[in-house]
């Protein structure tokens, strides 16, 4: 009887704590799809009175640039600093884990240490004179470069090296191997999982990035869906369904992506984050 | 065909050099992108800001910089809008870290509760979803949650006859709602590392603890919480570090307001590029990365000395 009570009640506060993490995703979800003064005489409806999609219809064009240069941009821009930042921080952090002792190696590590410490937002108005004495301002190049590395996976990565056994690649130094042989032979191999997670985490974690691309834009040819709406949020007048469906074609993919990988996402999380 | 033995050991020692030269060329091959991309974008701008911080604003991006000396972290420093969002940063900070740390504790204890077999991982994903949720949109929704005309808590605090919540509408709460939002937004990432140091500690404690007949609450802060120490530094030291910087929320919410409530220490800095006073900017950023700097430094340091791990 009395393990009936807790289970009621572990339940119920789970449920409830479940809600207050939901229930905006779901009101995101069904206000795209009700017009503004359906949502102000009853706003928190559960279903829709009549599925209206002249919210995703005005998206067609914000601002006079079509929302496919947007959604392109964010595919773009985030699968390519994924890719990039995955290969550049894994080879660094190999690089630092197989000789952390060779000239200017500490340097580069504290380097990157202060780099992360700064504080990001306050980097970025800087980078903004930097990418314009590199002729990179307004340029999907400078936005990619500038958002590739991602800390978490720096991280990931170190913790992951420390585990590989030392005595393999010992053993295929005595065998004459190259330090390329071990690369590709011995370490790939083994950082199939990790690479995989690294991507993903580093996919969602570059999804997430709007304030370097907003500063580092010239206009919105460079723009993602995440720059899109956040300059939609603060126009004048604005118009709230539209501002709903770009909320949800933001959040969609990644949601997905994120149910769909929960558990290496998290272990990835994790791994990240013990050594910080 | 080698005669004698001395020129074969020497010829070996050779090699040998040659061969560490050569992986040493290949290691500094494989950490030249990383190097360059943490230079060129992290370094470079870093210096590039501490330099402006000494030039006079109006000639910073000219080719003859002026250089005033500290002229412009005087001018930070006295200013009362500087000492007010500094202040506002660090009340927000002592406030959002503690209620971050206590929120993610409870859910994890929830979350890891031994009753709860079916469905945990539905619930892990629930408060796991806002920390991989792009702030951009889950910050407009969640400021739409709290409108004063369509928003989703007043309407629960009507049903529930209580009294409406201003929300951003006035100073005090606006500030509270940044937290809510913010902390709506994190607290899954905390959880989630308490909640797996929970699934990793030793159950023979626990077990022990039962026996010698502590109760549920004893067990709990006697024997589990004390193993959570090195979670707890952990998040704390992330909280810090976050909590500090807040920004994304300032620009995407409150726009600093109402009557400057929640402008805090970066979005000031970020206010003051707006209007060209880019000395004085880069001297706010300079002036915060130290704080953060020897902040975390000293955390570090706290946590090495105690024997956690």
């Amino acid at each position: 009887m009395r393990r009936r009570i807790v289970t009621c009640v572990v339940y119920g506060l789970a449920s409830t704590v479940a809600l207050v993490f939901l229930y905006p995703f779901y009101w995101m979800l069904m206000a795209s799809f009700r017009s503004q003064a359906a949502i102000l005489s009853e706003p928190l409806r559960p279903w829709p009175e009549t599925f209206e999609t002249a919210g995703f219809e005005s998206l067609s064009s914000i601002g006079g640039v079509s929302i496919w240069t947007f959604v392109s941009n964010s595919l773009v821009i985030t699968g390519l600093a994924t890719v990039l930042g995955v290969a550049i921080t894994g080879l660094g952090a190999y690089a630092l884990y197989r000789n952390p002792r060779l000239p200017l190696f500490s340097l580069i590590r504290y380097g990157f240490l202060i780099k992360i410490m700064y504080p990001s937002m306050m980097l970025v108005i800087p980078l903004y004179f930097v990418a314009y004495q590199l002729g990179l301002l307004g340029r999907t190049a400078g936005i990619v470069l500038a958002i590739s590395s991602v800390p978490l996976v720096f991280f990931m990565f170190l913790e992951f090296f420390r585990s590989v056994p030392g005595a393999m690649i010992e053993a295929a130094i005595i065998d004459g191997a190259s330090e390329l042989q071990i690369l590709t032979w011995i370490v790939m191999p083994l950082a199939r999982p990790v690479m995989l997670t690294g991507i993903l985490i580093s996919f969602l974690i570059n999804w997430k990035q709007w304030f370097p691309i907003m500063v580092l834009s010239t206009g919105p040819e460079t723009y993602t869906l995440q720059v899109a709406l956040i300059s939609l949020n603060s126009e004048l007048g604005v118009n709230f369904q539209a501002i709903m469906a770009l909320a949800v074609l933001t959040v969609l993919p990644v949601a997905l992506l994120f149910v769909l990988t929960q558990r290496w996402v998290m272990e990835g999380f994790m791994a990240g984050s013990i050594k910080g | 065909m080698r005669s004698s033995l001395m020129p074969l050991a020497a010829d070996r020692h050779l090699n040998a050099l040659r061969g560490r030269l050569r992986q040493h060329a290949i290691l500094y091959l494989f950490i030249a992108p990383f190097a360059v991309t943490t230079t060129v974008f992290g370094i470079w701008p870093i210096v590039e800001s501490m330099r402006l911080a000494f030039t006079e604003s109006y000639s910073a991006l000219g080719n003859n910089p002026l250089y005033v000396g500290l002229a412009n972290f005087r001018s930070v420093v006295l200013a009362p809008q500087f000492h007010d969002s500094l202040w506002r940063t660090l009340l927000y900070t002592a406030l959002a870290v503690p209620l971050n740390l206590v929120s993610a504790l409870g859910l994890a204890l929830l979350l890891a509760h031994p009753v709860l077999e079916r469905g945990r991982t539905l619930f892990k994903l629930a408060v796991f979803l806002p920390v991989v949720c792009p702030e951009a949109a889950s910050y407009i929704v969640l400021k739409s949650m709290f409108n004063q005309d369509y928003g989703a808590v007043n309407y629960a605090l009507r049903s529930l006859g209580l009294p409406p919540f201003a929300g951003l509408t006035k100073p005090w709460t606006a500030f509270a709602t940044l937290l809510a939002i913010e902390t709506w937004s994190h607290v899954g990432l905390y959880a989630l590392i308490f909640l797996t140091n929970l699934q990793l500690m030793d159950k023979s404690l626990d077990e022990a603890a039962a026996i010698d007949g502590a109760s549920r609450w004893q067990a709990l802060v006697w024997v589990i919480i004390p193993q959570l120490k090195p979670a707890m530094a952990v998040n704390a030291i992330y909280a810090l570090i976050e909590f500090l910087k807040t920004f994304s929320v300032v620009y995407i919410v409150s726009r600093g307001g109402p009557q400057f409530s929640t402008t805090f220490i970066s979005y000031y800095a970020w206010t003051k590029f707006g209007s060209g006073q880019y000395g004085e900017a880069t001297a706010i950023a300079t002036l915060l990365f130290v704080a953060v700097f020897l902040m975390t430094g000293a955390a570090y340091r706290l946590m090495n000395r105690s024997d956690y791990r």
